[in-house]
């Protein structure tokens, strides 16, 4: 967890971001945006919580409260690329457990579907799959979102496509 | 504004919820996440109604009654409804009544009987099963059996200001928890017991040391002392089927003796011993400049609250520990000195109407008596001792009592032992709020002035107002006192002092609505007009009291002449008073 703490936005940045957004309504959502955003890996660790929740003098619990509910807002590490499983009840009709079967299986990660938004980061940390309730497509499902480029009426074959396209820009890199 | 209820018509104010009209009209309406005064987030569905012309039925807990409403109470549709939102809470809820603690005192399972629930109609939602966070000294909490009603989100956040818990997560994932998922025992929470005092289920309660209890009783090398707080006698009757309030000092000293315990005493013993102390060290802080408001240090949630929100303000607590505090430090010293019975073999408990208690009693810094005996004993650290070692609230109390089979409403009363049981009006009156202010006015005023206090009633600081104000003549030297109960309103006394605005020399801080009688450790239900009745008993008990000025008190004056020899003298010092720590700074 060492090499975590080296992606802790740092103070001079948060306190920017909080002093564009303090004593406005809706500042702790704003900010936590904002903060999550700067972050390399997308995510908002403990301590930066605690230091938005002294910052804007709100409490803890609200802070993670809200943290906690929105799904937009991760509180682990994200890989470099994000691959994102619709299942939504349209695309969950058309297939989209198998698809995210798929996904992990390609991962070498076996989603159980026991929660409802699996969440999962490969070990070296290039890519997060996770699932999210609907993209808001549902006459396109399944629907799929591959470093935020949505992808609809999903099959395996596309699914690889779009996955591949990232992993060819990779090895240009 | 004119409504009817049932086809009946009625006039109520405008800005009256639905549920009130129809309860001033006598009829009364189911709710379960609804509570007065504490939480009305319409989240649970149980107190629907009809009303023509709305599509849906409503939640009569937030809907405001509005010109010419008619308002059908009881319809099939209504109590389908009902029966139905119970239901889908019993889905994710465990049927596990017969072992859970608050079996036969739960408001889910009474819906659940009252309105026919014959069987498990839904499936689980919840995907996982929740673990039981036992971190905290003071509380359990079950998540799997919360039912989500918020009520104790709310009084944790809206009564307290304390903010230890709230919603986290979504939908299914949706619970109550604490920053992080810690422990209740890891974050700013100051163990109040509110939550557990307003939970309709077993999601938040004590931690229980009834089972510890039992085995220092049956132990025949111990010698089990029990003290009791003011604020017991007027709870623990309701427990065992008496009204609200019932006064019953004597049944309980009886019952208690009945349990077993060595010697039945009192914390108002030690709650006059709290007067001494205290009173002299507030005039000694006037007469020599120290500092300024001096704030009562007897409620250990306003303790831990102050150590965590204002730990910049400690110098203004009075260092004096609480009356359970100091009763254990006698207990195993004094007493155990003129008894001649080794402090080892001394078990203290202490039945409290407190969940904080139990914390307090575990504060590394209480073992005075230990420290105490030490060097006289040649004792190791390894066998270092607390002053008091067990807590009971007043429902584990209730528990006791019920297992005996004891039929507390027949006892016959009887007396506490000597010499730690005598106490005065004074201390009785430490179980209300305003209490621990007027017993050391009653001292402070004879102390510093030498002269007689004939009119021993402070009224002004009496009553459930949030925050009380009153002037005092010390012969010349006015002072201005406060009194504030909920810490919320000890939050609005800290934030004045903390920027130099504060009037006043003495402060009264309870963490509890209505102080001690309304503790998160005394019977469920608690509400207003219970704690109205509790607080009337006492002042009853402190009125038709012989003494009633704790410096009066004769065995505290043997105390002081055998032992303790001065007020804030060494041995006091060594064995009554404490300090305070800043714990992680929050706000």
């Amino acid at each position: 967890m060492d090499s975590l703490n080296s992606t802790i936005v740092s103070e001079t940045v948060l306190d920017e971001i909080v002093e564009k957004y303090k004593g406005k309504p809706g500042q702790l959502l704003t900010t936590l945006e904002e903060v999550q955003e700067v972050n390399p890996l997308k995510f908002l660790p403990h301590e930066t919580l605690s230091d938005v929740s002294k910052k804007l003098s709100i409490p803890l619990t609200q802070v993670y409260s809200v943290a906690t509910f929105y799904s937009f807002f991760n509180l682990k590490p994200q890989g470099k690329h994000s691959i994102i499983v619709c299942r939504g009840t349209a695309c969950h009709t058309k297939g989209s457990k198998a698809l995210l079967e798929e996904v992990g299986h390609i991962f070498n990660y076996r989603f159980d579907d026991s929660n409802d938004e699996s969440f999962y980061t490969t070990p070296d940390n290039e890519f997060t799959i996770k699932t999210v309730a609907c993209f808001g497509q549902c006459a396109q499902s399944p629907v799929i979102s591959v470093d935020n480029i949505i992808y609809s009426n999903v099959n395996s074959l596309k699914l690889l496509e779009a996955i591949k396209k990232i992993q060819r820009k990779k090895t240009k890199e | 504004m004119k409504i009817t209820i049932n086809n009946q018509p009625l006039e109520v104010n405008a800005g009256t919820t639905i549920l009130e009209a129809c309860e001033s009209a006598d009829f009364n309406i189911p709710t379960l996440c609804y509570l007065k005064d504490v939480s009305n987030n319409a989240s649970c569905g149980v107190c629907v109604v009809e009303v023509k012309g709305a599509k849906s039925l409503l939640r009569s807990c937030i809907t405001k009654v509005s010109e010419g409403m008619e308002i059908t109470t009881n319809s099939a549709r209504v109590q389908d409804a009902r029966k139905t939102n119970v239901e889908l809470l019993l889905a994710n809820h465990p049927d596990n009544c017969l072992i859970c603690d608050r079996n036969l005192n739960c408001e889910l399972q009474k819906l659940t009987y009252v309105f026919g629930i014959s069987g498990r109609r839904f499936v689980r939602t919840r995907k996982q099963y929740l673990d039981k966070d036992e971190s905290s000294l003071s509380l359990v909490r079950d998540p799997e059996k919360c039912i989500l009603c918020g009520r104790c989100v709310a009084v944790c956040s809206e009564v307290q200001t304390v903010k230890a818990i709230d919603f986290t997560g979504r939908g299914i994932k949706s619970k109550i928890s604490t920053f992080l998922d810690q422990g209740l025992g890891l974050v700013a929470c100051t163990n109040c017991g509110q939550c557990a005092l307003v939970c309709p289920t077993g999601a938040i309660t004590e931690k229980s040391s009834i089972s510890e209890v039992w085995k220092a009783i049956h132990n025949p090398e111990k010698v089990v002392l029990v003290q009791t707080a003011p604020a017991i006698r007027v709870g623990i009757g309701e427990t065992m089927g008496m009204p609200s309030g019932s006064l019953v000092t004597g049944k309980m000293v009886a019952g208690l003796r009945r349990l077993g315990f060595s010697k039945v005493f009192d914390t108002n013993f030690a709650a006059d011993l709290t007067i001494i102390e205290e009173g002299n060290e507030l005039i000694k802080r006037i007469k020599t400049g120290g500092t300024l408001p001096m704030i009562t240090s007897c409620s250990p949630g306003w303790i831990k609250f102050i150590e965590h929100f204002y730990p910049k303000s400690l110098s203004h607590l009075s260092t004096c520990k609480s009356p359970q505090q100091m009763f254990g430090a006698v207990a195993k010293t004094y007493y155990a000195e003129k008894t001649g019975i080794d402090p080892r073999n001394i078990v203290v408990v202490s039945i409290m109407p407190c969940t904080a208690k139990k914390y307090e009693a575990k504060r590394p810094e209480m073992d005075g008596a230990f420290e105490y005996w030490k060097d006289k004993l040649n004792l190791k650290e390894n066998e270092s001792f607390f002053d008091v070692d067990y807590v009971l609230t007043t429902r584990e109390l209730s528990r006791m009592f019920k297992e005996t089979g004891i039929d507390f409403a027949h006892l016959h009363e009887e007396n506490f032992d000597s010499p730690l049981g005598e106490s005065t009006g004074a201390a009785v009156i430490f179980g209300a709020t305003g209490g621990v202010m007027e017993a050391a006015l009653r001292t402070a005023y004879e102390v510093f002035t030498g002269k007689t206090l004939y009119s021993v009633d402070f009224k002004a600081v009496r009553g459930m107002e949030g925050i009380k104000e009153a002037e005092v003549d010390l012969d010349g030297t006015k002072i201005k006192v406060a009194v504030a109960h909920t810490l919320k309103n000890a939050r609005i006394i800290m934030d004045e002092i903390e920027a130099g605005t504060s009037p006043y020399t003495f402060i009264e801080v309870m963490t509890c609505p209505g102080g001690c009688l309304g503790g998160g450790g005394q019977p469920i239900p608690t509400n207003a007009f219970i704690r109205q009745k509790r607080a009337e008993s006492i002042y009853f008990e402190d009125a038709n009291k012989g003494i009633r000025k704790s410096h009066e008190n004769p065995e505290i004056l043997t105390l002081y002449t055998d032992f303790l020899k001065e007020p804030l003298g060494e041995k006091s010092h060594q064995l009554l008073h404490t300090h305070y720590y800043s714990k992680n700074n929050t706000f």
